[in-house]
């Protein structure tokens, strides 16, 4: 539960109507040419940021969206067998978790759709879903609670899918160069470690540029 | 059908008539969380929901308000993902709502825009010039 | 028409799904992987399926691999001996018995995919996604039945456990199994396939089957170690080859009579190999939601066994007609609780005896039992009925449990 209330604190919520089937006016920021067109639909790309919980994905994704992230949620149950009794009810069964995302129009046929999505490894599940088509990850680090990036590393590398790792500084915290992280994440010399601050657009974008080159690095000729 | 007589007494099988599906298969309607659909009714004009001559009472056959919202929402080109948001949807119901309406002929699901699987090389590149123009 | 939600595309799922279709029913079936994912993905189980779960596909006209894949005449038992300080172990017990009926393993990659493809080819709608409970809450509202068919996945945990009908509470086995080319046959009888248990007191067992897989023809390694044990080693291996190349140590060391005729073996393909482990658990069939919808487990959901009698999919192939015989004979009534109580009551009817089975082959075998296996060798009758109990373990219970009607069914064959 915890989690999901933090993860929602820094999002502006969708100023949509909380009735299905209301009207949904004044949603829109900046209206894109190709959101009006019906005849054609621009080619759609995403990519995920993944990581534990305060990290800043929301902070990452609002940086660089050109829509205030919005937000999907979905009850989960509990994982765990502890809470696997009969006299369980289901409200105590289940935790809220959000995923948030963005977008970017790159080219006026071309999006790019930014999900920031929870780290722990029971939302594995939700990872499929979400890389089926990806360009790849970033998965971003905090110094202070490396650990809460291991599962998001293991999935990555697992699945031999494209990711970089991009350690979000917050102020007040020593800064550690990227070689540091790498030693410390055990992350293999081939992808790229960068480091950046969640606020700064310019930063975001950086890390943007860093997996998607890493993606041509290895996509085949 | 009643008792244990299901067995003996089976309906040859029923597939659903080509007419229904508006001639389109339903294989392909693989959606993502960014591809993108549309309402194939006029931009403004009535939404000609899916309450058209429907029975009510059953579950199967009630008319869902969530469908004559994702209509109206889906008049502009949206992601699968920003209908599930900005309904307030769960994501499944939403992929479940808009392969109904795409088989109904009300929503046209214009796909990703790219082959399956990973990006290829050429769109990473398009990708890789837009981000740095940004 | 009925609209029926089926969450899961395994062997229940999707033969509920497509019987269910052919009945009739409006069926929405969810998956959390494609058809083409599954085609190229990694192994899911050993999927060795006995007379009466085929002959269920059959009924539904989805056996389309029957002629292609290695028909399984015989199931046979060899228990290792004691180490000796000179040599590795020899058999105490070594007999095979023949199936009444044939059994078949056919690559679930093969036949989950061929299965979605059909489904969607009838005008089913297949919808891919990972459920969540705000999903189900909504289903329960927009369709007459939802069904939870997905026994690894997270909404398991919607279905309270029952203490009662589930006597351990950790994993009992740590799971390996590895697809094979190029195994040779048993040289006691090379004229016919037959599943190999292989029983290592105190460590594991070691089952060997032939399968279809997606490369055509090939054979199961499939170690079940004891936690903790010599054959619990597959933890954190993630190379398939190095995985199966401590299956074939495990098989050097301990069963050498199957090692021989593995000499030569190689991957299928690079998801040809598994490991995990679980809980045998048996769960309350009917999960309730926030909203207070009503949802059905099905198959391992509800009832999961440990695969050491190969139970999995056979259950799964019941269950799923089991099912699709509840829900046909309801007619148009409401699949109320009082409904999923009965349904899942009348599955219990014989899976219980399964579990019954299953659980005591996990127990360190009393005398009875070892003497029965024992007797196998010598009474061709006895190494019969022991095998054909794969296919209807309920025949346990009449001459393997207790040892009175052990030694009475021993004396009746004239041990």
């Amino acid at each position: 539960m915890d989690f999901a209330d933090s993860e929602t604190m820094t999002v502006t919520p969708p100023h949509v109507s909380e009735i299905p089937g209301a009207g949904i006016p004044g949603t829109e920021e900046k209206l894109q040419n190709w959101q009006i067109d019906r005849s054609r639909a621009p080619i759609a790309t995403k990519i995920v940021i993944a990581g534990g919980f305060g990290v800043g994905k929301t902070t990452f994704v609002g940086s660089v969206s050109e829509i205030t992230p919005l937000q999907t949620e979905a009850l989960m149950t509990q994982a765990s067998e502890d809470v696997d009794d009969l006299g369980a009810t289901p409200e105590k069964l289940t935790t809220t978790v959000a995923m948030d995302f963005g977008r970017i129009t790159l080219e006026s046929d071309l999006v790019l759709y930014l999900f920031g999505t929870p780290g722990q490894q029971r939302f594995w599940f939700m990872w499929d879903d979400l890389m089926r088509g990806a360009i790849g990850a970033v998965v971003m680090a905090d110094t202070r609670r490396l650990e809460d990036s291991f599962p998001a590393l293991d999935y990555f590398e697992s699945l031999g899918l494209p990711y970089v790792v991009a350690v979000n500084h917050f102020e007040g915290t020593p800064l550690y160069g990227p070689d540091d992280v790498r030693d410390a994440l055990s992350v293999s010399p081939g992808i790229p470690v960068v480091t950046m601050d969640a606020r700064q657009r310019v930063t975001v974008v950086d890390a943007l540029l860093a997996l998607v080159g890493h993606a041509v690095d290895v996509s085949p000729e | 059908m009643t008792g244990g007589s299901g067995r003996g007494a089976r309906r040859p099988a029923r597939v659903r008539p080509y007419s229904l599906t508006g001639g389109r298969t339903r294989s392909g309607h693989v959606l993502l969380v960014e591809t993108f659909v549309a309402s194939l009714e006029p931009a403004d004009g009535p939404v000609d929901g899916p309450g058209d001559p429907v029975p009510t009472g059953t579950p199967g056959t009630r008319m869902l308000p969530e469908i004559r919202a994702i209509i109206e929402l889906c008049r502009r080109m949206r992601s699968v993902a920003e209908v599930s948001a900005m309904l307030k949807i769960p994501l499944g119901v939403v992929r479940v709502l808009l392969s109904d309406l795409a088989d109904q002929g009300k929503i046209r699901v214009y796909g990703t825009g790219r082959g399956p699987g990973q990006p290829d090389r050429a769109l990473l590149e398009r990708v890789l010039v837009g981000l740095r123009r940004l | 028409m009925r609209k029926i939600l089926i969450v899961g595309a395994g062997q229940s799922g999707l033969q509920l799904a497509l019987g269910l279709q052919a009945e009739g029913y409006e069926v929405t079936l969810m998956a959390n992987r494609t058809a083409d994912e599954i085609r190229s993905g990694r192994v899911m189980s050993t999927q060795c399926m006995f007379h009466t779960a085929l002959q269920h596909e059959r009924d539904l006209k989805l056996n389309f691999w029957e002629e292609r894949a290695p028909r399984i005449e015989g199931l046979g038992a060899s228990v290792a001996g004691p180490p000796t300080p000179e040599g590795p172990h020899t058999r105490a017990i070594d007999w095979v018995g023949r199936l009444d009926g044939y059994a078949q393993s056919v690559d679930q990659r093969i036949k989950m995919a061929g299965w979605m493809e059909l489904f969607e080819q009838r005008g089913g709608q297949l919808v891919i996604h990972g459920v969540s409970v705000s999903d189900l809450d909504f289903f329960t509202q927009s369709h007459d039945l939802v069904l939870v068919a997905a026994g690894k996945g997270e909404l398991v945990s919607l279905f309270g456990r029952d203490a009662a009908r589930s006597p351990y509470d950790t994993p009992q086995r740590a799971l390996a199994v590895s697809y094979v080319h190029g195994l040779g046959p048993r040289p006691e009888h090379p004229d016919y396939d037959a599943v190999r248990c292989n029983l290592v007191p105190g460590v594991g067992e070691l089952f060997v089957m032939p399968t279809l897989t997606t490369s055509g023809r090939a054979d199961i390694l499939f170690w079940e170690g004891v936690p903790g044990g010599p054959v619990d080693a597959f933890q954190g291996v993630t190379d398939p080859s190095e995985h199966l190349a401590t299956t074939l140590e495990l098989m050097e060391r301990f069963t050498p009579w199957e090692y021989a005729r593995a000499t030569k073996v190689e991957l299928t393909d690079a998801g040809g190999t598994l490991a995990g482990r679980y809980a045998p658990t048996v769960r309350n069939p009917i999960g309730e939601l926030p909203g207070g919808g009503l949802v059905l487990g099905v198959a391992d959901v509800v009832v999961a066994n440990d695969p050491i009698t190969g139970q999995g999919s056979n259950s799964a192939a019941k269950c799923a007609a089991s099912y699709l015989d509840s829900i046909v004979a309801h007619g148009d009534r409401p699949f109320d609780a009082a409904w999923m109580r009965d349904t899942f009551d009348r599955y219990w009817a014989t899976a219980q005896h399964v579990t019954k089975w299953t659980n005591a082959m996990l127990a360190p075998p009393p005398e009875h039992i070892v003497e029965l296996l024992g007797a196998a060798g010598a009474l061709p009758p006895v190494a019969d009925r022991i095998a054909n109990g794969f296919n209807d373990p309920s025949d346990f219970e009449h001459f393997f449990y207790e040892p009175e009607k052990a030694a009475a069914y021993l004396a009746s064959v004239g041990a």
